[in-house]
């Protein structure tokens, strides 16, 4: 538990997150490396039950991060996602999983420092909640082969 | 108008010099459906930027963002590429040009040599490398992705000349080889030569050339450079140890009246020895100390003043204000001591470093001055291009064009910039052409995949160092040689250079492969790269995925190898598991409308509405104001002595008259919708607010910009106290008031350089000058008092800064934290500073105080207009660029250039150069008669859709519609591909193509599979 590095799944849209987390690159701001981008055109895109799947198949965290609010390259994509991820919360803490396993970010294309914090952060965050608990209910079920 | 008298049928151009504005030059002219000849008198293109280490202000290496374009220049069929090759002679004029050009041999047949080294490995000293500036280059090409990426050969070095033609495998040495002279029909000249750069060692202070330590600029990059003689690391030549303080001396050579300096800037001196000061400060934090000595810090590009501020507060890099006079080596260690006198209270300081840079500026070359008596157009008085205040890119003879450093000294932007404006004025003098030549490469026809399972090839770039300095990238391709479906796994150097594409192109065919990954950079920049790559190979362009290994991944965990190569191995396990279920897709392809909007109807809505209605296209301008002219009317001169409200009424009555061009004045957008190549722009039409709509393919932003008018020095309390353009219009409207006065004062930097505002505004220290100019030619005895805290007259500007000291202008330094305080006295204002040379306070009873406050973005306008068009901005409200060193005018929504100083601050005549560019851009976007939406759009499983309405609703831009089958269809014309459908759909019957659902839950299970 105490070496615990948490896998953690970003959903970035093509348009200001992925293009901030480059931005993060050519500034060469360093973050995580538990952080993993999942390219998608637009959050709007980001189905619940992708989020789900990443939650099932054990990773620790996922977020989900758009453009600014006003800022979304399909007029509204992001807010969509931002209502698809607070239902998402909802349906994790009904089953027992933290909600803060989950969040929506937004931030422009130009804020490599932006997103280079915010995977900072939320890799702490979920490092401090500890594992996905769906591991500990696998774990106990695995039978030695 | 302008050209229409000297078309001909000839539609080629011909480039003289192939550095980055003859390369930007070449490729927007072929793009535009253009023949294009491009001559370099060195063995490979690529200029002097080839030889840079970093650029600023990114810090990106610099090769690493040419190489594309190299690339380009060699594959784009129209451009023919003569290497060695000068010109001879010139005959005719603008319209039908008959140009000889001379070859010279180069001893190796460039079809046949493969670049293997075999004849630099036995024959050192024959095999000819062009040095450049670098005696110490470690290969014979110029540079590692050279090219012609061949060698070329002194034959007269070589004393065994059969040994070195059986040495080549390929056959490829002609050892008989001989000049070879040719005629081309061209329409067109561009020249874009360059310059040279000032040698130091004709100085006898400084010791250039003669101690080991001291080096120029351009040998610091070297040094620094990956590509150098140390291979990156940072050496004192003397004794090849590390250095722990190194010293920059700023205008070496330029800005002097001594025997062997120049009088002019050289314009790009202080933004290189910063980001050299900065990259060193970067790799080697506080064990390097960095001194940069300057005369004026001119940083006045765009958001260049906050870089200068980052090397300050950030990197700790010393900035002193002085020119040293010498530099003296101690004796036996090299070591280099520079003594100089701070202008604080004139004291002297003596100080050891132990390397010193020289940062010198360009020199216009011997050549420039051959090529003008060639070519018969006019040089200046500095031996630099002769072009009018208002035709920027026209030397003296009709038909030929320049730019670049050629025509002044500038920066890699303004050099590109430059070089599109010239394309677009060449193409100009060709026919209109109605049909653009159709791409003549075969294509192999596209590989049927569908049915055969996943055999998927992983190549993994090095990047140079990028990637392979912080993994070891044959670690992860034998990681990824085993993964399921994987039938090849291999490392592929620079992946996006040509041979490396070749390479993998084979790879494809020579295996069968189907499905392709490349672990290199970011998609975002090099996915259609090579999506082209794998057409070439004969598979549908969809059956690739990027692995992101350096943006995300090797420059961000430089510091820890380990989990680096941790991640990139899960980045490739997630892109290996989602290509294997990509299928082929189809673009779907629309007609271009060939219209333009510009919005904006001042100079640089103007020049660029006519640039382009000149080459038969229909522009719609767009004003807001009641009248055209923008912010220029208020203008009355340039600092030339242009007379700029003749120019704008004849700007404004040519625009007018052109049939080709609808004016809209009181006009505003409103909304905006469609995509590149066919967008649909709404906008309201005052006084009536009637709306309309436009239809257009392609738009230009030339908003401008607006006076700032800060609440400071009394600024509209009292009536002595004014701004740089209400002086401007006293000049013209009441003289007699203006000679009446006997003490002026100026202030420059208000409003700039602030926390507030941090960015220098450029304009501002011309202006000054110029109206101080005004002023003493009116009365010569007036006097006149400019606080500054830096003069930032660039290029030649420095001509007129010198001209007003010389005629008495008194120029006076403050510091940002010690400003000049303004007392109102009667009519009169009461001016108290500090003078840093006399270190005393001052106080001048002024008749007239003039704030230098330039100009500051319309906040409110571009907000608004970001939002309608999803253009980005930057922090101060300028719209912000698609790359802001190569291009330079392009936006980052595809269709959208800006121009003027909707950008950033500029004057008149650096705006008519990126309205030229911006309508050049324009024309290499609407070469083409159809676009390609890609092939990212919704598709509806009727079988699955219950027809709720969900996606109906969803979409935000209401394409989806039940249709008379009874469920949901989305016209793939009108998608805009964001998949808020496809995430809605609760049945799961819509799919959004490249994004499918499986892909994504592969490329998560690729990511988890060994987790649980």
């Amino acid at each position: 538990m105490g070496n615990f590095e948490p896998v953690i799944v970003a959903f970035c849209c093509h348009y200001c997150a992925y293009t901030a987390a480059d931005m993060a690159g050519s500034m060469r701001l360093s973050y995580p490396s538990n952080v993993k981008i999942v390219r998608v055109p637009c959050t709007g895109k980001v189905d619940t039950k992708h989020i789900l799947q990443a939650f099932h198949k054990g990773a620790d965290g996922v977020y989900v991060a758009g453009c600014l609010e006003g800022d979304c390259h399909f007029k509204n994509g992001n807010i969509k996602a931002a209502r698809r991820v607070a239902r998402v919360k909802k349906l994790l803490s009904e089953i027992g999983i933290e909600e803060e396993r989950v969040e929506m970010i937004t931030m422009s294309a130009g804020m490599g420092e932006r997103f280079a914090q915010t995977a900072t952060d939320i890799t702490e965050k979920i490092r401090n909640l500890g594992p996905n608990p769906v591991k500990n209910i696998r774990d106990g079920q695995k039978q030695p082969a | 108008m302008e050209n229409q008298n000297t078309k001909q049928t000839n539609n080629k151009v011909l480039i003289i010099g192939g550095g980055v504005g003859g390369i930007r030059a070449a490729l927007d002219l072929a793009e535009a459906g253009r023949d294009v000849v491009l001559i370099d008198r060195s063995a490979s293109i690529g200029g002097l930027m080839t030889q840079l280490d970093r650029t600023f202000p990114t810090n990106n290496c610099d090769l690493c963002t040419l190489s594309p374009h190299l690339s380009e220049t060699g594959r784009e069929h129209h451009i023919e590429l003569l290497t060695m090759t000068e010109l001879a002679e010139l005959q005719g004029e603008a319209g039908s040009f008959t140009v000889t050009l001379t070859s010279h041999p180069r001893y190796i047949d460039l079809e046949k040599c493969t670049a293997c080294g075999d004849c630099y490995e036995k024959f050192k000293d024959c095999v000819q490398f062009k040095p450049g500036l670098d005696h110490r280059a470690p290969t014979c090409m110029r540079y590692p992705r050279a090219i012609p990426q061949a060698f070329s050969i002194d034959i007269s070095k070589c004393k065994d000349i059969d040994g070195l033609v059986s040495v080549c495998k390929s056959d490829a040495i002609i050892p008989d080889d001989t000049e070879k002279k040719r005629t081309v029909e061209v329409g067109a000249i561009v020249l874009a030569t360059g310059a040279e750069l000032f040698d130091p060692a004709v100085l006898d202070n400084y010791g250039g050339g003669a101690y080991p330590n001291v080096v120029t600029g351009l040998e610091y990059e070297r040094i620094m450079s990956a590509s150098g003689p140390t291979l990156g690391s940072l050496v004192r030549p003397s004794d090849g140890k590390q250095p722990q303080k190194v010293a920059w001396i700023q205008c070496v050579g330029s800005r002097g009246i001594n025997k062997a300096d120049v009088p002019y800037c050289s314009s790009v001196c202080c933004m290189y020895a910063l980001k050299e000061a900065i990259v060193t400060k970067e790799r080697f934090q506080d064990s390097i100390e960095a001194t940069i000595f300057y005369m004026d810090m001119r940083t006045s590009g765009k958001d260049y003043e906050r870089y200068r501020n980052r090397a300050e507060k950030e990197y700790n890099v010393k900035l002193i204000r002085s020119r040293p006079h010498t530099i003296s080596e101690k004796p036996g260690t090299h070591d280099l001591s520079i003594s100089y006198a701070l202008e604080e209270g004139s004291r002297n300081v003596t100080e050891t470093y132990d390397m010193v840079v020289l940062s010198t500026g360009f020199r216009p070359t011997e050549e420039m001055t051959v090529l003008s008596e060639k070519l018969g157009i006019e040089l200046n008085q500095h031996r630099f291009a002769k072009t009018a205040g208002f035709s920027p890119v026209e030397t003296s003879r009709p038909g030929i064009y320049a730019c670049g450093v050629f025509e002044s000294p500038k920066d890699i932007p303004e050099t590109m910039a430059q070089a599109s404006a010239a394309a677009s004025k060449a193409a100009g003098n060709l026919d209109i052409l109605n049909e653009m030549p159709a791409s003549q490469e075969e294509m192999l026809p596209e590989r049927d995949v569908t049915d055969q399972a996943p055999k998927i090839g992983v190549f993994i770039c090095d990047c140079g160092f990028n990637i392979g300095g912080v993994i070891d990238v044959g670690e992860i391709a034998a990681y990824a040689e085993v993964l399921p479906n994987v039938v090849v796994a291999e490392v592929a150097g620079h992946g996006c250079s040509r041979e490396s594409m070749l390479n993998i192109q084979s790879k494809i065919e020579e295996c069968g492969l189907n499905r392709i990954v490349i672990g290199g950079c970011s998609p975002r920049t090099h996915e259609a790269k090579f999506q082209d790559m794998i057409r070439r190979a004969g598979l549908n362009r969809y059956l690739v995925e990027m692995a992101n290994l350096r943006d995300q991944d090797t420059w961000v965990h430089k510091h820890n190898p380990d989990l680096a190569t941790k991640k990139a191995k899960e980045l490739i396990r997630m892109a290996v598991s989602s290509v294997a279920l990509r299928h082929p897709l189809t673009d779907h392809l629309l007609p271009v409308n060939k219209d333009i909007l510009v919005v904006g109807g001042g100079v640089s809505g103007m020049n660029s509405a006519l640039s382009l209605a000149n080459q038969g296209f229909k522009v719609y301008l767009v004003e807001q104001a009641l009248n055209l002219g923008g912010l220029a009317r208020k203008v009355n001169r340039t600092l030339s002595g242009d007379d700029v409200q003749g120019y704008i009424q004849e700007l404004i009555a040519k625009t007018t008259a052109h049939e080709r061009i609808e004016v809209l004045t009181g006009a505003t957008v409103v909304d905006h919708k469609g995509m590149p190549g066919m967008f649909t722009t709404g906008i309201q039409i005052a006084p009536r607010m009637y709306y309309r709509q436009i239809k257009h393919g392609a738009t230009i932003i030339a908003t401008g910009a607006l006076e700032n008018r800060p609440q400071e020095y009394l600024l509209g309390q009292h009536n002595a106290v004014m701004t740089q353009l209400d002086l401007d219009s006293m000049l013209e409207k009441q003289p007699e008031k203006v000679k009446a006065w006997d003490h002026i004062v100026m202030i420059q930097c208000v409003g700039s350089r602030t926390p507030e505002n941090p960015n220098c505004s450029r304009i501002c220290c011309q202006t000054a000058i110029k109206n101080a100019l005004r002023i003493k030619d009116a009365n010569p005895g007036a006097r006149i008092f400019v606080l500054n805290r830096d003069i930032r007259t660039v290029g030649f500007q420095e001509d007129y800064y010198r001209e007003a000291r010389e005629k008495g202008v008194i120029f006076v330094r403050y510091e940002f934290d010690a400003k000049p305080v303004v007392t109102g006295e009667g009519d009169q204002v009461l001016v108290s500073f500090r003078d840093p040379v006399l270190e005393k306070q001052l106080e001048i009873t002024a008749d007239c105080l003039v704030l230098s406050t330039g100009l500051v973005a319309n906040d409110e306008a571009t907000e608004d207009l970001a939002m309608i068009f999803h253009l980005n901005r930057t922090d101060d409200g300028f719209f912000l660029e698609n790359h802001i060193k190569l291009r330079p005018v392009d936006l980052h929504v595809p269709g959208f250039m800006v121009a003027g100083t909707a950008h950033s601050p500029k004057d008149i005549r650096e705006s008519i150069v990126q309205a030229q560019a911006a309508a050049g851009r324009v024309l290499t976007f609407l070469a083409k008669d159809t676009i390609n939406l890609g092939a990212g759009v919704a598709k509806v499983d009727g079988k699955k859709c219950a027809a709720c309405l969900i996606c109906v609703r969803a979409c935000p831009y209401g394409i989806p519609f039940i249709n008379a089958e009874g469920y949901s269809e989305i016209d793939p014309a009108q998608c805009h591909g964001c998949g808020v459908c496809a995430a809605e759909c609760p049945a799961k019957a819509i799919q959004l193509m490249q994004y499918e659902d499986d892909m994504i839950s592969a490329e998560l299970n690729g990511l988890l599979e060994r987790i649980l």
